[in-house]
């Protein structure tokens, strides 16, 4: 087994992450990466019953919220934090043709 | 062309009708300042969770019957995850695994034969937001961002532009009518996708798709998925291939246009939502939900046609949610309901069109409507009086008797009355008495009109026309 | 003038007859802090504000037994007009215009939030070595991480700066601190305490729970945070109850099941030694103690990595420089936005476990990892379950080692899960973890009991943590005085 991940798996996840990372970062990844994903790789080997799961520790199921209209924000307080904005819109630079 | 078998399946977004968003409590509105119907739970601010919304779940239950679905009675929500500006959380709260409807149809008929369109799944989900290209910028506006949607999609099973029209607009009436959505393409709350594949034999597997996205009317899903079907073809003429790819139909040039090839499949990283835990549909529910179902559009045109209602007027009176629903209060009057739906698209459905009314905004009560018909049918009242007291009758509450009375346009129903008018009209005509006697039909509906001129229209026609042809002999 | 080294009840009789002020209180929790600034407790202190709050609570009725008394937050729980960084530099101009759900539940009861505490950045961590803003020093030993990622809480509760902390434990967050640094810490049950306002790290096992100098308090601190919150889907529907009413009652009788792994090589010899020696005391006390085997505890890390790393890549996914936060400067596109803005915003330790998540549920890797870590968290449920059939609680040691030195693994990917291994079943199985301190090491640092208790059983585990404080006695206070 190798001891490292290959530089376009690294590069694969971090952009899925939507992380940049430089040179001597994807060398550090690959290893480090590499040694957490071989210790998940223990899962495999669990015997265990693959028709039940948990999701989580859920104690009663979903109280459903009555279609009531609540409080809102201004669109100052929207914008207020956005690093960028423009009149009552919050702004980002171009995006087209991508996915949606 | 086409001797190529095209497999188009469709995908179908609906934003549904409730007061607030699915996982907020914030409004569910349209057309408002930009980012003022928003909360920190819509722009996923950090800590936040969802709640949901009672009324989506009862609508998505609804639009599950509507298009013959079942119902799944345990689910839980995944995450959708993808980094997309319009995304505030950059994963999309939906149901992968446990889509709240699956295995349902939809009828439709093109030219006469009818068609089951087989729906795989239906499932409910939120909306993203607004982005509005400016130059360099693009511009963000978060109001439509959490509002509830079901997405419904269709087995690969239509062969044709034709069938997904008919599907579509077949959709657009059971979610229209049954209150689920607002199904307006033009203001973005039904959204179409298409897939196209073609196919030389029935054996062969599916060919290359290609997803035509974002559709802006139901007549450019006909048009765009023939045009699309025509490309593959001639791409397959001449021996070439192409890769999995969307387009997106431009009205202008009246053709798909590529937007991107797809690489390999989008990697979601879907994984149940731990944050909403399981939500249990019942009986109970669905009781409830099924009782809020009105009459469906298939059943009023069935009803409609075998009460005597010409199918050309059924087919309208249908496409007009206000009309329909008025008419069904007459079905189970004893009526003439041929006439009764005559009045209502023809003067009536003018004067509504005029005035931006609905028609039980008029002072037409089914009673007066019902006294209006008997007049009408019993010509008391003609077609062309009518047009003179229309207002009169649908802004006034008195009795129609009464208002035809006051109008002064009472029909003439006294014989002797009628007689001298005849006999002053035969008399001022003798060339026309004499084409008659040689058997020139028309010259009597020359003489008839003269005689309904004469007597100012008021003359009951059908007695009118006994006494002509009676003093003719 | 020093009130705050006197129990909780104490000043409450002081407060009620009006003997002291809650300003009192909180200028001398600001003098501690100050003292101890080198301890780097704080991100945030809260002083003009708090100072003015037990100003406006002077004239108030001190109509409960937490009013007016010094609070610190976690600085992952969202406070309005408070800065909320997460101890990152993604949030470290963030000043949120909303509340947690436990932060209006502890002003309803007139606490003063006296600051935001040091931690691991967006509590990834088991040592606050991440945080953003340098590692909190354990008072007991400068030298020493305090643990993490609630260490500033920890640290600000074994410093005997203030008596009341809040923390978070997504695997052993709150405990593992709490032991490094001898203090009283309890994870309540999944759904006890809303999530509301608690910036998400894994949704399915984070949980806010009190850090308290003694056990009395830590139920004192629990009755006023938990509840149903109409905000948080996950919060469970439950009748109250005074956790502490179990409190002073003995403990004859009750049955408690130490799993042999607990109690394996992992641990270090002092550790194991002073864990047996209570274990002694619990059974001269007439409880029984029976060693069990339990399958899928060598798991809990695995587990860990799999779901929590999971639902983490996509709860800091918001993080994108749009909305709030920070943002890169000058991007020349929208790739530069996402990108850089996480390059920079992140740390090394934020940024490997979201790579890590997403390489997890990418392609069919959601299916041999992430549904299949479903099942074996369904399976180690079931397995605690089957040991409660019989036993009322179930014990061993909080962390398998005492507090290591700040300079030690700092560069290990692995270290900081390992850390974690004794109580990361809890938050798998969604069960109340808490750790009580029972001794030192040969170094005079803390060693910490676990106890974990069934399904929204809190209250036993007050009662048995109770009885261990007051019969060890221990003198918990750092080179002082009790």
């Amino acid at each position: 087994m190798d001891d490292k991940l290959s530089r376009e798996e690294v590069l694969h996840v971090a952009e899925l992450a939507r992380i940049a990372i430089s040179e001597s970062e994807l060398e550090k990844y690959q290893i480090q990466l590499k040694q957490i994903i071989d210790s998940v790789d223990k899962i495999k080997e669990v015997e265990v019953d693959d028709d039940k799961m948990l999701i989580a520790n859920w104690s009663k199921e979903t109280t459903l919220r009555e279609d009531e209209c609540g409080e809102m924000l201004s669109p100052k307080d929207v914008i207020n934090n956005a690093p960028r904005h423009s009149g009552n819109y919050i702004e980002v630079p171009v995006v087209i043709g991508e996915e949606s | 062309m086409s001797n190529y078998i095209p497999t188009i399946g469709v995908e179908v977004h609906v934003e549904l009708k409730t007061n607030t968003k699915i996982f907020s409590n914030s409004t569910n509105g349209y057309g408002e300042m930009a980012n003022s119907l928003t909360n920190v739970i819509d722009l996923g601010y950090p800590g936040t969770l969802p709640t949901l919304n009672k009324e989506v779940l009862n609508l998505a239950i609804k639009a599950a019957t509507v298009l013959n679905c079942k119902i799944r009675r345990e689910m839980h929500f995944d995450r959708k995850n993808y980094f997309y500006p319009d995304n505030s959380k950059n994963y999309q709260i939906t149901q992968s695994r446990t889509p709240i409807g699956y295995d349902g149809y939809v009828e439709i008929e093109v030219n006469g034969v009818k068609k089951r369109i087989e729906i795989e799944e239906m499932h409910i989900e939120e909306d993203t937001c607004k982005s509005t290209h400016r130059g360099t910028k693009t511009l963000l506006d978060f109001n439509r961002a959490g509002v509830p949607l079901i997405e419904i999609v269709t087995k690969p099973c239509m062969a044709s532009g034709e069938e997904a029209k008919a599907y579509l607009e077949k959709l657009r009436e059971l979610l229209f009518y049954s209150d689920i959505s607002d199904c307006k393409i033009e203001e973005g709350s039904m959204r179409a996708d298409a897939n196209v594949s073609i196919r030389k034999n029935e054996s062969d597997p599916f060919g290359t798709k290609a997803e035509i996205k974002n559709i802006g009317s139901i007549t450019n899903v006909g048009i765009s998925i023939e045009k699309e079907i025509e490309r593959q073809s001639k791409l397959y003429d001449n021996g070439e291939t192409f890769k999995p790819q969307t387009r997106r139909y431009d009205d202008k040039i009246g053709d798909t246009v590529l937007m991107r090839v797809k690489e390999t499949g989008n990697d979601y990283r879907y994984f149940p939502e731990p944050d909403i835990p399981f939500v249990y549909v019942t009986d109970e529910m669905i009781e409830r939900v099924v009782a809020t179902i009105p009459m469906l559009p298939d059943e009023r045109r069935k009803l409609y046609i075998e009460k005597g209602v010409p199918e050309v007027n059924a087919n309208k009176i249908v496409q007009n949610r206000s009309l329909s629903d008025y008419f069904n209060e007459l079905l189970e009057e004893n009526t003439n309901f041929k006439i009764a739906s005559n009045l209502l698209l023809g003067d009536i459905a003018a004067y509504l069109n005029k005035e931006e009314k609905l028609i039980t905004e008029t002072t037409l009560t089914k009673d007066r409507f019902l006294e209006l018909i008997k007049n009408m049918e019993d010509n008391t009242l003609t077609s062309k009086n009518l047009k003179d007291i229309l207002n009169k009758i649908l802004e006034d509450t008195s009795s129609i008797s009464d208002i035809i009375k006051s109008s002064g346009i009472e029909n003439i129903t006294d014989d002797s009355a009628i007689r001298d008018v005849v006999r002053k009209v035969i008399e001022a005509n003798p060339g026309s008495v004499e084409d008659y006697k040689t058997g020139h039909d028309r010259a009597i509906k020359f003489l008839m009109g003269q005689v309904m001129k004469e007597s100012k229209g008021s003359a009951n026609p059908k007695m009118a026309m006994d006494i002509l042809v009676e003093e003719l002999q | 003038m020093k009130y705050l080294n006197k129990s909780v009840l104490e000043l409450h009789e002081l407060l009620k007859e009006k003997k002291i002020k809650p300003i009192d209180l909180v200028e001398e929790a600001f003098e501690n802090i100050e003292a101890n600034k080198e301890l780097n407790a704080y991100i945030t202190l809260n002083k003009e504000e708090a100072l003015k709050q037990a100003k406006e609570l002077e004239d108030k009725e001190v109509d409960n037994v937490l009013f007016g008394m010094p609070i610190a937050i976690k600085d992952n729980i969202v406070t309005k007009d408070l800065l909320t960084t997460c101890a990152s530099h993604m949030l470290d101009n963030f000043t949120p215009i909303y509340n947690a759900t436990v932060i209006d539940k502890i002003k309803e009861k007139n606490m003063i939030i006296i600051g935001k505490t040091n931690m691991d950045e967006f509590a990834m961590g088991s040592t606050s070595r991440t945080s953003y803003f340098g590692a909190p020093l354990n008072p007991w030993n400068k030298e020493k991480i305090s643990g993490g990622s609630s260490g500033g809480s920890a640290v600000t509760i074994a410093a005997r700066d203030l008596p009341f902390a809040l923390g978070s434990d997504t695997g052993g967050s709150i405990r593992q601190p709490s032991s490094y640094c001898g203090i009283v810490g309890m994870k309540p049950t999944y759904g006890r305490v809303s999530r509301y306002g608690l910036i998400a790290f894994a949704s399915s096992m984070d949980q806010i729970g009190p850090m308290t100098k003694n056990v009395y308090e830590n139920a004192l601190l629990l009755n006023a945070i938990v509840g149903k919150d109409d905000k948080d889907l996950t919060s469970a529907e439950k009748e109250p109850e005074d956790f502490a009413r179990l409190i002073g009652q003995d403990i004859k009788g009750m049955k408690i099941a130490v799993p042999n792994y607990f109690m394996s090589d992992i641990v270090t010899k002092e550790v194991k030694e002073k864990i047996e020696e209570t274990i002694e005391l619990l059974k001269n006390a007439g409880a029984t103690v029976d060693y069990v085997d339990m399958k899928y505890l060598d798991q809990a890390v695995t587990l860990y990595q799999v779901i929590a790393l999971g639902e983490a890549s996509s709860n800091l996914a918001r993080f994108d420089g749009i909305r709030y936060g920070f943002s890169a400067e000058n991007p020349k596109n929208i790739k530069d936005v996402y990108f850089k803005t996480r390059q920079e915003g992140f740390g090394t330790e934020v940024k490997r476990r979201i790579m890590v998540g997403a390489y997890i549920l990418s392609g069919d890797n959601a299916k041999v990892y992430y549904n299949k870590a479903m099942s074996v968290r369904a399976a180690m449920r079931d397995e605690f379950k089957r040991i409660y059939k019989d036993y009322d609680l179930i014990i061993g040691p909080t962390a398998t080692t005492t507090a290591y030195n700040q300079t030690d693994s700092i560069d290990d990917p692995l270290k900081s899960f390992m850390d974690d291994v004794l109580v990361n079943p809890a938050n798998m199985a969604g069960l109340p973890g808490l750790n009580v301190p029972v001794g030192f090491d040969s170094s005079n640092l803390p060693i910490g009991m676990h106890i974990i208790g069934n399904d929204f059983d809190e209250a036993k585990m007050y009662q048995l943590a109770s009885y261990i404080e007051k019969t060890l006695d221990l003198n918990l206070t750092p080179g002082g005085e009790k």
